[in-house]
């Protein structure tokens, strides 16, 4: 039990005395009636059964910030990491800011944001490991830091910035809504600890004490709409039209006079200098999402075109092939298996295929490797039953590419990425299997073919090529109009990242031409392969590194140092991050513990594994 | 919904196991927050909390005090003295006896050789009250050296000369539960959401139980500008003529207290006469602040029931510092607002112990707000000591401000810095280098041995950190509390106080004051004298404070005697009619004529440099800067610049410039901010080699405080980016 002095001061308690049926959104606040199961169930705190004290444990809390009175003193974001122990570089609340006006009519809004809880949460639905839990006690999403294996998916998913991915520990962790002191009947630390009397917590939809609003987002703060969070605002000091933003990202915001709502639009505040920064691409911790998707796709191109193509199967081009194909999964597989913060941790990746499109991803995946390693085992022999086994596992692999494929794509598909969030990603990954898929195929069979079906291959390439193509023209039109983050990512695209971004440009538009003509003419000139071959490969590592480099999430405008992504690539690169009482730390790869792997095989017996399959399928 | 699906998961939360909470005072500022430090079953403290029954902050703490427990095990402490002969030779570890020995001896030797007083003492706002007390004894009673000041004369002294000027003694008059009785509040040069956010907290609650008018006087939109109900963005180093068009209009209009300055008050006429001179036409013109402005806000203070002012740096810190408080003091004096609720002049105090070392350290005079000039409190004070009152010297010797300069003059070959970085605190550091390389001698007795000034110091003395030893501190609002030990101290490191003691047997003198070792008994010897004084603490003793979570003085021995509690709150002085402190109890108006004699922006130096702090740090960051989870903040030195100068300037979000005074240049990284005017650029003071190579620190004629806060600078942006930020991350390497 969470200790309550019996001097602790009135500010501390939680207050509210009657609560609505419903929230805004028409759903009740209640999250579990009478008798239901999930109130039967004890209520475990650091191995302690909690006795109910708190009348309103069943009802959806939700935090309320009072954004005319932060004054930034960031007392609210110490009780917490105080609290929760949290080093320099994690912190599960933060104040970011945003300005408007000129001097001296100047004025700056603070906003303090943690986990909101939300109503639906993408983050449990986007973890891949299940950590996530939405409890029915006082809605709290909490997340279980001993589940997660650190992909980051949850930080990608969040419009708030509330999952802490730490560099060092490798996992996230986050807010946890304060439920032991809750339990006790005591405000989260944050809102006792506040200084300002802006933040305030309680059964969402009741406004606190001396406070007349109860809104749903204020300048600053992402569309409600994504995840339907448990927050209200006050903020009835009105700022000018134009509100900026201190920290990095190219965003400010402006007051849509139909709606009242401040909207996201881009703010060149880069300048307009076209640069490469090609060392920033290639040292960026994105290469290993972007080399595996690329070797992935590249493979499932291989293995789809293969099956179509009789002609190289029967050809001394198709065992090196397929031997290629397992080298570029275990490839990509090694990549992604290696940027995890717990590799070893790797298959709890299934533990969410209920929900999480990157379970389903890396089931489909490694049912796709599956199918390739049994079909390419079984073409080695010809046996009336190889070859039997050899398309059962072909159409395992089939299964598994249709699967992997789409929720490789599927994924991406974020509200909070606006980038990301358009067919485009779909073109890009499907034609990328195209183009990479015949551009391999054809070396091997210039290598082991008399005549290579070269004119075919360049003809898919191209239109693979072609789609894509397409699909950035769309994507760009989509960015440009689109406002916020959108075309910030765009703004990005086109000045930091603009020498590499043209490039990609032309030599896509190179390919499609070269392709073309090859498709038509036919290819003679090894020294031409070589050149259009190295033209398809850097095109697609640079469509993909940019992919991931650019995209500019929807979240919550941050500091001039802290929360500044700016700041933390600055600190990084100088060396400043080096010292702990910085806030920066570098990212890096974690080791596969071997150790703690062989110690849960150890742990657990052969019921223990049903039983989980059993909860990964049931939820029971 | 999607809730806890299957078996309901176990939830972890961190438990740090705390055993036992002790009780102390906050270490930082002087708003005085009572703090729990979390000690758990090994002794290690792992947590704080503010104290809930206490008055000051009712269980509240800032960033700061939230993270005071990781002080202890923070990287740089001192764990032995370190001692060497030369200073480009490296220390080597010595013993507490021999480095005793060694400093008795060196003192001795420069004293016989140069006088007396060419051993200088500059102690701190950091110490414990018995701690200050005992090292006044050891140096006014012992040592002998009449330059010995503290590095309150930084923030301070402006405060306290005002304080004597107007009212014959220091002693700030109201307290933090004026905010509650007040009809109006102006607050001049004071950024409370930063620099006191508790304070800021308390007058916050008391607004929100009783909406009343926020004035705040401050050249930038800080987070209190912001807030106010009217902001006047003053022109720096003006806030007299604002203050004396103010009166002009007060008195224009017949708004003053006449009936309260006839009973309390001398010298109406001279003020009258000077304040003819400030119609809010011209003044406007001077300070910035248009007539009307002047003319409403001199209004609203005059008619309200009740009115306060509290101030902190932006007035301290100018060559008009002590007048600027006397302005203060000559308007609530004028309005009738000193002693009554809600109506007040009040000093928002800097450091923890700013006013400990006011009260107790014979710094700028003896004990209990005594004064060197007065034969009868030498007289009493050595007697006390059972010393030789010829011993005392008979008027106040050099402050700190004057003690630098003496010894680049030579006067002075001898130094002992007690829990103070004038490498990065005073103005314009590279000639405080220059003067810290010729001394004969040099001592720095810090908790940190990393801090800057032991590149230049001969002996190196570590002390124990606040609640690794025991005592008092004394707030803003004159509150005595209590700090309680909470762990052993630092490797070999010892209490200030015991350093003191220990060292006072180093001397031969025949007739030595007794110098008790418990901290419990110093405090009585204080109480004691502090008998029948302003500065009345006769009625308290440790274990009393705890228990009443820290007593306001004065607290008489008779009120204890008669069984009366201390109050909780709400203790003011000069409530009574003519019971000011000088003889014949009233309070002296002051005219206050303006002289500017600012170092102001040019055609050279277009910008005007302003200082100030920020929440997350304290002072000179050697404490903040190694806890992770304050420095993280501001890790690295920046100034706020204007976007339109940046503009101007090439000068983009994030990059580095070079700011240039006629004094030196410092590296900054620019926030771009519409916080501060085109003409204008701030930068915090926390940051070693920072903006202290760029101030020119002119000093008040009365306080001798420096004006930090008006100087003049040119902005350069730097070719080199990388280079300047390599540069500014190596000039300050924890």
């Amino acid at each position: 039990m969470f200790q309550v002095r019996s001097d602790e001061p009135k500010y501390a308690h939680l207050w509210d005395q009657e609560t609505k049926v419903e929230n805004r959104y028409g759903k009740k606040i209640e999250t579990a009636p009478e008798n239901d199961v999930l109130r039967e169930q004890d209520f475990i705190i650091n191995d302690e059964i909690q006795q109910q004290q708190n009348p309103n444990r069943y009802k959806q809390h939700g935090f309320f910030l009072n954004a005319d009175n932060c004054i930034f003193c960031h007392a609210c974001e110490a009780a917490c990491s105080e609290k929760n122990d949290n080093p320099a570089h994690i912190a599960f609340r933060s104040v970011g800011f945003v300005e408007s006006g000129s001097y001296p009519a100047y004025e700056r809004l603070n906003i303090s944001m943690a986990c909101n809880h939300c109503t639906d949460p993408v983050c449990l639905k986007g973890c891949p490991t299940r950590a996530y839990t939405k409890f029915a006690e006082y809605g709290a999403v909490l997340q279980d830091p001993d589940v997660c294996f650190g992909c980051g998916y949850c930080t990608w998913v969040c419009p708030y910035n509330a999952p802490q991915l730490d560099p060092v520990k490798g996992q996230v962790s986050k807010c946890n809504m304060c439920v032991d002191r809750l339990e006790v009947g005591l405000k989260p630390a944050c809102v006792a600890a506040c200084l300002g009397n802006a933040l305030d917590f309680g059964v969402i939809e009741n406004v606190p004490e001396n406070r007349s609003q109860a809104e749903v987002s204020i300048p600053g703060f992402p569309s409600p709409d994504i995840t339907q969070p448990n927050i209200r605002f006050q903020q009835t000091k009105t700022l000018q039209r134009e509100v900026t933003r201190i920290d990095d990202t190219p965003i400010k915001y402006m007051r849509n006079d139909d709606t009242g709502r401040y909207e996201s639009v881009v703010d060149d505040k880069h300048g307009h200098q076209r640069q490469w920064n090609l060392g920033k691409l290639l040292s960026s911790h994105e290469n290993a999402h972007a080399l595996f998707t690329l070797s992935v796709q590249a493979s499932m191109g291989m293995f789809v075109l293969l099956l179509l193509g009789s002609e190289i199967q029967q050809s001394a081009a198709f065992i090196p092939l397929l031997a290629m194909m397992l080298v570029l999964m275990s490839f990509g597989l090694f990549k992604l298996l290696m940027h995890l913060g717990k590799p070893h941790r790797f298959y709890r990746g299934f533990n969410n295929l209920r929900l999480s499109p990157v379970s389903r991803e890396i089931a489909g995946v490694s049912l796709f490797f599956a199918g390739l390693a049994g079909y390419s085992f079984f073409s080695l022999f010809s046996y009336p039953l190889t070859i039997l086994a050899a398309n059962a596992f072909a159409i395992i692999g089939l299964l598994g590419f249709a699967a992997g494929s789409f929720y490789m794509y599927k994924l991406y598909r974020i509200p909070a990425r606006p980038f990301w969030d358009h067919w485009q990603t779909a073109t890009a990954f499907y034609a990328t299997m195209l183009s990479l898929g015949s551009l391999i195929i054809a070396w091997f069979t210039v290598g082991f073919m008399t005549t290579p079906p070269l004119k075919t291959l360049s003809l898919i390439a191209a239109i693979g090529i072609a789609i894509q193509s397409l699909g950035f023209y769309f994507h760009a039109r989509y960015l440009k109009r689109g406002t916020g983050e959108g075309g910030a990512s765009h703004y990005t695209q086109t000045t930091v990242f603009g020498n590499t971004y043209y490039l990609r440009n032309a030599l896509f538009g190179l390919n499609l031409i070269a392709l073309s003509v090859i498709a038509v003419y036919g290819l003679n000139s090894v020294t031409m392969g070589i050149v259009l071959s190295i033209s398809l490969l850097v095109a697609a590592y640079l469509e993909r590194i940019l992919f991931f480099a650019i995209v500019i999430p929807t979240t919550m405008p941050g500091a001039f140092f802290w929360k500044n992504q700016g700041f933390v690539e600055h600190a990084r690169e100088i060396g400043l991050a080096e010292r702990e009482q910085v806030g920066v730390v570098y990212e890096g790869h974690h080791k596969f513990n071997l150790k703690e792997l062989l110690q849960t095989v150890r742990e657990n017996s052969i019921k223990d594994i049903i039983l989980h399959v059993r909860w990964i399928f049931t939820g029971k | 919904m999607i809730f806890g699906r299957g078996q309901k998961k176990k939830i972890k939360i961190v438990d740090k196991g705390v055993e036992k909470w002790i009780y102390s005072t906050c270490g930082y500022c002087s708003t005085g927050c009572a703090i729990e430090v979390g000690v758990n079953a090994e002794g290690k403290p792992v947590a704080s909390r503010g104290v809930s029954g206490a008055d000051v902050n009712r269980g509240k703490l800032c960033v700061k005090g939230i993270f005071e427990h990781e002080l202890f095990e923070s990287s740089g402490r001192g764990d032995n003295p370190l001692i060497r002969e030369h200073t480009h030779e490296g220390y080597s570890e010595t013993d507490w006896d021999s480095a005793f020995k060694t400093m008795a001896a060196e003192i001795l030797r420069i004293q016989k050789t140069w006088g007396r007083d060419s051993f200088a003492i500059v102690s701190t706002g950091q110490l414990l009250t018995e701690e200050f007390y005992t090292l006044g004894k050891l140096t006014r009673g012992v040592i002998g050296t009449n330059n010995y000041d503290g590095n309150t004369t930084l923030c301070m002294a402006s405060a306290v000369s005002g304080y004597k000027r107007s009212f014959g003694s220091d002693g700030p008059p109201g307290c933090y539960e004026d905010f509650e009785h007040t009809d109006a509040l102006i607050a001049f040069g004071s950024n409370l959401p930063e620099q006191h956010p508790i304070i800021y907290w308390r007058m916050k609650e008391a607004q929100e139980k009783r909406k009343f008018p926020l004035i705040v006087v401050d050249p930038r939109v800080t987070a209190l500008a912001q807030s106010a109900d009217m902001h006047l963005p003053i022109t720096p180093g003006t806030d007299v003529v604002l203050l004396n068009a103010m009166m002009h209009v007060i008195l224009d209009e017949g708004l003053e207290d006449r009936d309260y300055i006839q009973a309390n008050t001398n010298g109406f006429e001279q003020l009258e006469n000077e304040v003819q001179k400030y119609d809010p036409v011209t003044a406007s013109k001077i300070c910035g602040i248009d007539e009307d402005t002047i003319r409403t806000v001199a209004r609203l203070y005059a008619k309200a029931g009740s009115a306060m002012s509290i101030w902190t740096m932006g007035i301290n810190q100018s060559t008009h510092g002590s007048d600027g408080v006397v302005g203060i003091n000559n308007l609530n004096l004028v309005t009738g607002n000193i002693g009554k609720q809600g109506g007040t002049s009040l000093s928002i105090t800097g450091q923890c112990n700013a006013m400990g070392t006011r009260e107790w350290s014979s710094c700028s005079g003896l004990p209990g707000y005594r004064y060197l000039e007065n034969p009868e409190e030498r007289e009493e004070i050595a007697n006390f000591w059972g010393i030789d009152s010829e011993f005392f010297p008979k008027q106040r010797g050099l402050t700190e401000t004057d003690i630098f300069p003496a010894i680049e003059t030579g006067e002075i070959k001898g130094l002992w810095l007690v829990a103070t970085n004038p490498m990065t605190s005073m103005a314009n550091t590279a000639r405080i280098r220059k003067t810290l390389a010729k001394l004969e001698y040099l001592v720095v007795q810090d908790s940190y041995a990393d801090v800057e000034t032991t590149q230049y110091a001969h002996l190196y003395l570590p002390a124990a950190t606040w609640a690794e030893k025991e005592g008092v501190f004394t707030n803003t609002e004159r509150r005595v509390n209590i700090v309680r030990q909470a762990t052993q101290p630092h490797g070999n490191s010892k209490s200030d106080l015991w350093i003191f003691n220990e060292l006072s047997k180093h001397f031969p003198q025949a007739k030595k004051p007794e110098f008790p070792e418990a901290p419990a008994e110093v405090f009585n010897e204080m109480a004691e004298l502090s008998k029948g004084r302003l500065v009345d603490i006769s009625g308290m003793d440790h274990d009393k404070i705890e228990q009443n979570r820290g007593i306001q003085w004065p607290y008489t021995e008779a009120q204890a005697e008669r069984g009366e509690a201390p109050k909780p709150g709400g203790k003011r002085l000069y409530t009574e009619d003519g019971t000011f402190s000088y003889a014949d109890g009233r309070a002296k108006l002051i005219p206050l004529p303006f002289i500017d004699n600012n170092e102001v922006p040019d055609d050279d130096f277009p910008y005007w440099l302003n200082t100030g702090r920020v929440v997350e740090h304290f002072h000179t960051r050697t404490k903040t800067g190694k806890l992770g989870n304050n420095n993280k903040y501001s890790p690295i030195p920046y100034m706020e610049i204007n976007p339109d100068a940046a503009h101007e300037l090439g000068i983009r979000q994030g990059e580095y410039v070079r700011c240039v005074s006629r004094r030196g240049d410092a590296v900054v990284m620019a926030q771009l901010t519409q916080r501060v005017p085109p003409n204008m650029t701030f930068i915090p003071f926390h940051y070693h080699d920072c903006v202290n190579r760029l101030t020119l620190g002119l000093l008040d004629p009365h306080s001798r405080q420096p004006a930090y806060k008006q100087s003049a600078v040119r902005i350069e942006l730097l070719a080199d980016q990388k280079a300047a930020a390599k540069m500014s991350m190596k000039r300050r390497d924890f």
